[in-house]
C-alpha cells in the first residue's frame, strides 16, 4: 500500500479534477440556465482529470511547488520497488515504466485482435455485434499505434540512450518523468471510452463519422492529444540529450547506430506530432462548439482532415520504424562480431527517411477525391523512400556476409526482421503505385502490408532488442531455449497469419469489416487459426521474461561481449550509471580491429584506469 | 569466392521468382479496361520485385549456410576495410530501379488507367481526369452515385432512371459522378479494380469501361462495396452489379422507366 501511495493519490486527485471540470461545472452551467453538451463535459473533465492525476502522482510535490516559490517535497530516495510507482526522474526507471506499461497495452491490443479474428473466422455474425466489432477494431488500432510510437523511444530509448552515450541521465529528467506519467490517463481514457459508447471510427477517426458517433470519440481525441504532448516532450528530450550530453570523445560518427535512429525518430516526433493534435482538435471543436471544419451538414470539407491527419501520421510510421531499424542493426552488428557495414551510409539513410517522410503523406489519399495532379508527385516521393531504406538493408546485409554469426535469440529476431521488413517494404510499392493502389487501398492488402512493417518489422526488432538488453535491464539471464522456441513459433505463426492477407485483400476483402463474402471464408478461417497460434506464442515470451526476472541466473555485466558503453557497467547499472564520465576513444563497433577500443571508463574521483 | 556464391544463388533464385511472377494470375474477376491495366501493373511489380527479394534471400541463405561462427561468442573476423565502391554502386542501382518503378508501372500505369497521355498527369484540373479523350455526344454513359448510410443509389440522368442495382452496358465508357449525403463512403467495384471516395459537399469522378458481361450472382467481385469505414452498417453496404449487352441494357432501361 505504501508503495502505491503516490498512484492512489494521483487517482484521487484525478477523479476530483474530472468531477470539478466535467459534471460539476456542467451542472453549474445548466442550473444557471446555460447549455453544456455532454461531449464538452467529457473533454473538460478528462483534461482537468489529467492535471489532477499529474499533481497527485508527484508532479506538484517534486516540481511544481517550486514554480510558486514553495519548498519542494522530495519522495524518499529512489530505491526499491516504490520508485516505479512515483514521479521518479531516473531514466532507467522511466524506461522500465514505459516498457511494462506498453507491453501490457500490447497484450491487451493483441487480445482485441484475437476477438476480431474469432468474429472473422466464418462469414456472418458470431461473437460481436456490428457496432461491437467496430469498437474492438478501433481500440485495437489506437492501442497498437500508441504502443508502436511509445515503446521504443519511451522504453528502450530512455533506458539505453543515456547509457550508450555515456551520460548520467536525460537532459530534462523531470520532463522525462512528465512524458511517462501523461500516458496512464491516455490508457484510462481509451479504455474508459467504452463506458460512454466507445467509438467506431478506427484509429484514423475520419470526420464526419467521428463527429456524429458516440461520445467515446471525445475521450479518444483528448487521449490522443495528450499522448501527442507526451511524444513531443520525449522528442525534445532525446534531441537535447543526444546533442548535448555525449561523453567526451563521443563524436557523431562514434554514436552507436541505435542512438542515431532515436535521434532521427525524435526529430520526426518533435516536428510532426502537432499536426495530429491540430486535426483532432478541429474535430473536437466541430463536435462541442458547432464549428464547421468538416461537418457535412454545415458545409465542411472532410478531405482537408485527411490531408492534415496524414501529414503527421505518415511520418509517425517512421517514428515507429526508425528506432527499430537502429535496434535491429545494433543486434546484427554485435552478433555478427563485425563493425556495422557502411555506417555512414546507414546514417544517411535514416536522415534521408526523415527528409522524405514529410512529403509523401498523400499516398494515403489517392482515392480520397483530392486533386488528380497530386497523384504522380506523391507516388514518386513515396517510392523514393525505398532508396534510403535500401541503405538500411545494405548495412544489414553487408554486416551479415562479413561477420561470424552468433545465433542467439536476439540475433534470430533480428534475422526475422530482415525477412519481414523485406516483405513489408516490397508490398509498400504496390500501395504506392496508383494503378494498383486504386484497387488495393482500404483492403486487407494494406492490413497485411502495415502488419509486416510494424509488427514484423518494429515488433520483431523490439523483441530482438528486449532479449538483447534483458540481462542489462534486469540483471538476470533469460532462458535461451525458451527464447528460441518463442522466435520460431512467433516467426512462423506471424507469416502464416499475415501472408494470406495479401491474397484476401487482392480478392476483394476490404478493411474494418465484421463480415465478408462467402468465397473468402476458407482463407479467413486459416488466418484466424494462425492468429490464435501467434497469440499463443507470446505466452512463451511472457513466461520466460517473468520467471527469469524472478529466478533466472545472475547476468554478467557483459554477457554478449559487446563493445558499446552500456555493457561496460554492471547489470543492472547503478543509479548514477558511470562512476565518472567515460572517455570515448574509438569507433562503437571495433570487432576484429586490433588494438581498437570504444571507450575507457573513468573511476570515481577522476583518475583513469 | 564470397561474391561469386552470392551472385550465383541470386541468379538461380531470381530466375525462379521471375518465372513465377511473370505467370502470376491469381486475380479476382476482371470486368473492365481498368482492371486489365491494374493487373498488368500488379504483375509487373511482382516481376520487378523478384530480383530484389532474391538478392536479400540469397544473402540470408549464404550467411546462414557459411558464416555461422563457432564459440561463445565466435571469434571476431579480422576487419577488412570496406570497398567504397560497393555502397556507391548499391545506392546508384537502387536509385535507378526506383526511378524506373516510378516511371513504369508508376506514371505509365497511372496514365493508362486514367486513359490520358503521360504529359497530362499533373495538369491542373479539379477532381476529373484532365485530358480524357472526348467521346461523341451520348457516347459516355453518366451515372450519378449517391452514398448514404448504408446504401447506394444510382441515377441515370439521360435515361431518367434511378436504381438500387448498378446495371451497365458492355463496351461503353461510364462516367460516375459520386457524392455522399452524410459521411465519407467509398465506391469500389473489385472487378473494376478502382475506387474513389464518396464525400459530402463534393462530387468525385471515376471513369470505367466495362469489358465483360457478368453479374453478382456469378461473382461477388461484381458488387459496389463501401470501402471507407462508415459505422455500423459498413460491412453490409454493398449493391449488386450487372454488366450486360447493350441491347439488354436498353431493355432494362425501358423496363425501369415503365415502373
Amino acid at each position: 500500500m505504501r508503495v502505491l501511495a503516490p498512484v492512489l493519490k494521483g487517482i484521487l486527485y484525478g477523479v476530483v479534477g474530472y468531477v470539478l471540470g466535467g459534471p460539476a461545472l456542467a451542472a453549474l452551467v445548466r442550473t444557471l440556465g446555460g447549455s453544456f453538451p455532454f461531449d464538452l463535459e467529457l473533454a473538460m473533465g478528462s483534461v482537468l482529470g489529467t492535471v489532477g492525476w499529474l499533481a497527485g502522482v508527484g508532479m506538484w510535490d517534486v516540481w511544481a511547488r517550486g514554480w510558486f516559490g514553495l519548498p519542494l517535497r522530495h519522495w524518499p530516495e529512489e530505491e526499491g520497488l516504490g520508485r516505479y510507482f512515483r514521479f521518479t526522474t531516473d531514466h532507467k526507471v522511466i524506461g522500465i515504466q514505459y516498457l511494462v506499461t506498453f507491453l501490457g497495452l500490447f497484450f491487451l491490443g493483441g487480445l482485441l485482435a484475437l476477438l476480431m479474428r474469432w468474429e472473422l473466422m466464418q462469414p456472418g455474425q458470431q461473437l460481436l455485434t456490428w457496432n461491437g466489432f467496430n469498437q474492438v477494431m478501433s481500440l485495437h488500432g489506437i492501442l497498437m499505434i500508441a504502443v508502436a510510437v511509445a515503446i521504443f523511444l519511451g522504453g528502450l530509448g530512455n533506458y539505453c540512450v543515456p547509457l550508450m552515450i555515456g551520460a548520467r541521465d536525460m537532459a530534462f529528467p523531470r520532463i522525462n518523468a512528465l512524458s511517462y506519467w501523461l500516458t496512464p490517463p491516455v490508457a484510462v481514457m481509451l479504455l474508459g471510452s467504452l463506458l460512454v459508447g466507445g467509438w467506431d471510427s478506427g484509429w484514423t477517426a475520419y470526420p464526419p463519422l467521428s463527429e456524429v458517433n458516440a461520445p467515446g470519440q471525445v475521450l479518444m481525441i483528448v487521449a490522443v492529444v495528450i499522448f501527442g504532448l507526451s511524444s513531443i516532450l520525449g522528442g525534445i528530450n532525446f534531441l537535447v540529450t543526444i546533442a548535448r550530453l555525449r561523453a567526451p570523445g563521443m563524436t557523431w560518427d562514434r554514436l552507436p547506430i541505435f542512438v542515431w535512429s532515436v535521434f532521427a525518430a525524435s526529430l520526426l516526433s518533435f516536428i510532426f506530432t502537432q499536426y495530429l493534435a491540430a486535426s483532432l482538435l478541429m474535430v473536437l471543436l466541430d463536435r462541442v462548439a458547432g464549428m464547421s471544419f468538416f461537418h457535412f451538414a454545415r458545409g465542411g470539407t472532410p478531405v482537408v482532415y485527411q490531408q492534415l491527419f496524414w501529414f503527421y501520421s505518415h511520418p509517425a510510421v517512421y517514428i515507429m520504424i526508425l528506432p527499430a531499424f537502429g535496434a535491429a542493426l545494433e543486434v546484427l552488428t554485435h552478433f555478427a562480431r563485425t563493425p556495422l557495414y557502411a555506417y555512414r551510409w546507414v546514417v544517411g539513410g535514416f536522415l534521408g527517411i526523415v527528409g522524405l517522410s514529410g512529403i509523401v503523406w498523400a499516398h494515403h489519399n489517392f482515392t480520397s477525391g483530392m486533386p488528380d495532379w497530386m497523384h504522380a508527385p506523391m507516388m514518386a516521393t513515396t517510392e523514393a523512400i525505398s532508396v534510403p531504406t535500401g541503405l538500411v538493408f545494405l548495412g544489414a546485409l553487408g554486416t551479415l556476409v562479413r561477420g561470424q554469426l552468433w545465433l542467439k535469440t536476439p540475433m534470430l529476431f533480428a534475422l526475422g526482421w530482415v525477412w519481414n521488413f523485406l516483405i513489408g517494404g516490397i508490398t509498400g510499392i504496390f500501395n504506392a503505385d496508383v494503378a494498383t493502389d486504386l484497387h488495393l487501398h482500404d483492403t486487407y492488402f494494406v492490413v497485411g502490408h502495415f502488419h509486416y512493417t510494424i509488427m514484423g518489422g518494429e515488433i520483431f526488432a523490439l523483441l530482438a532488442a528486449l532479449y538483447y538488453w534483458y540481462p542489462k535491464i534486469t540483471g538476470r539471464m533469460y532462458d535461451e531455449r525458451l527464447g528460441r522456441l518463442h522466435f520460431w513459433w512467433t516467426f512462423l505463426a506471424f507469416n502464416a497469419t499475415f501472408l494470406p492477407m495479401f491474397w484476401v485483400g487482392l480478392h476483394g476483402m476490404n478493411r474494418r469489416i465484421a463480415d465478408y463474402p462467402a468465397p473468402l471464408a476458407g482463407v479467413n478461417f486459416w488466418i484466424s487459426i494462425a492468429a490464435f497460434l501467434l497469440g499463443g506464442s507470446f505466452l512463451v515470451f511472457l513466461y520466460n521474461f517473468v520467471v527469469s526476472w524472478v529466478r533466472g541466473p545472475q547476468a554478467e555485466a557483459n554477457p554478449w561481449h559487446a563493445s558499446t558503453l552500456e555493457w561496460q557497467v554492471p547489470s543492472p547499472p547503478p543509479v548514477e550509471n558511470f562512476p565518472a564520465p567515460p572517455a570515448v576513444v574509438g569507433p562503437p563497433y571495433g570487432y576484429g580491429m586490433a588494438g581498437v577500443r570504444h571507450a575507457v571508463l573513468g573511476v570515481a574521483g577522476g583518475s583513469e584506469e | 569466392m564470397r561474391a561469386g556464391a552470392v551472385v550465383g544463388l541470386w541468379a538461380v533464385l531470381s530466375a525462379l521468382f521471375l518465372g513465377a511472377a511473370s505467370r502470376f494470375g491469381a486475380f479476382p474477376l476482371g470486368a473492365a479496361r481498368e482492371a486489365e491495366v491494374a493487373d498488368r501493373a500488379f504483375r509487373f511489380l511482382m516481376v520487378l520485385a523478384s530480383p530484389v527479394v532474391a538478392a536479400v534471400v540469397s544473402v540470408l541463405v549464404y550467411a546462414l549456410a557459411t558464416r555461422r561462427g563457432r564459440g561463445d561468442p565466435p571469434e571476431a573476423p579480422a576487419y577488412v576495410p570496406e570497398h567504397p565502391a560497393v555502397p556507391r554502386a548499391w545506392f546508384a542501382l537502387t536509385a535507378a530501379l526506383c526511378a524506373y518503378v516510378v516511371y513504369n508501372p508508376g506514371l505509365v500505369g497511372l496514365a493508362e488507367i486514367r486513359g490520358v497521355p503521360l504529359g497530362r498527369l499533373v495538369a491542373r484540373g479539379r477532381y476529373a481526369a484532365v485530358g480524357l479523350p472526348q467521346l461523341p455526344p451520348g457516347g459516355e454513359l453518366v451515372v450519378r452515385v449517391r452514398a448514404s448510410r448504408w446504401f447506394w443509389q444510382f441515377e441515370y440522368p439521360e435515361q431518367g432512371v434511378t436504381s438500387r442495382d448498378l446495371v451497365l452496358p458492355v463496351g461503353r465508357r461510364v462516367r460516375f459522378e459520386i457524392t455522399s449525403t452524410d459521411i465519407v463512403h467509398s465506391f469500389w467495384v473489385p472487378a473494376f479494380r478502382t475506387k474513389i471516395d464518396a464525400v459530402p459537399n463534393l462530387t468525385t469522378y471515376l471513369h470505367v469501361t466495362p469489358t465483360r458481361a457478368g453479374s453478382y450472382e456469378q461473382s461477388v467481385d461484381l458488387r459496389v462495396q463501401c470501402a471507407e469505414l462508415c459505422g455500423v452498417g459498413h460491412a453490409l453496404m454493398a449493391s449488386p452489379v450487372r454488366v450486360v449487352e447493350p441491347e439488354a441494357f436498353e431493355a432494362w432501361v425501358a423496363q425501369q422507366a415503365r415502373r
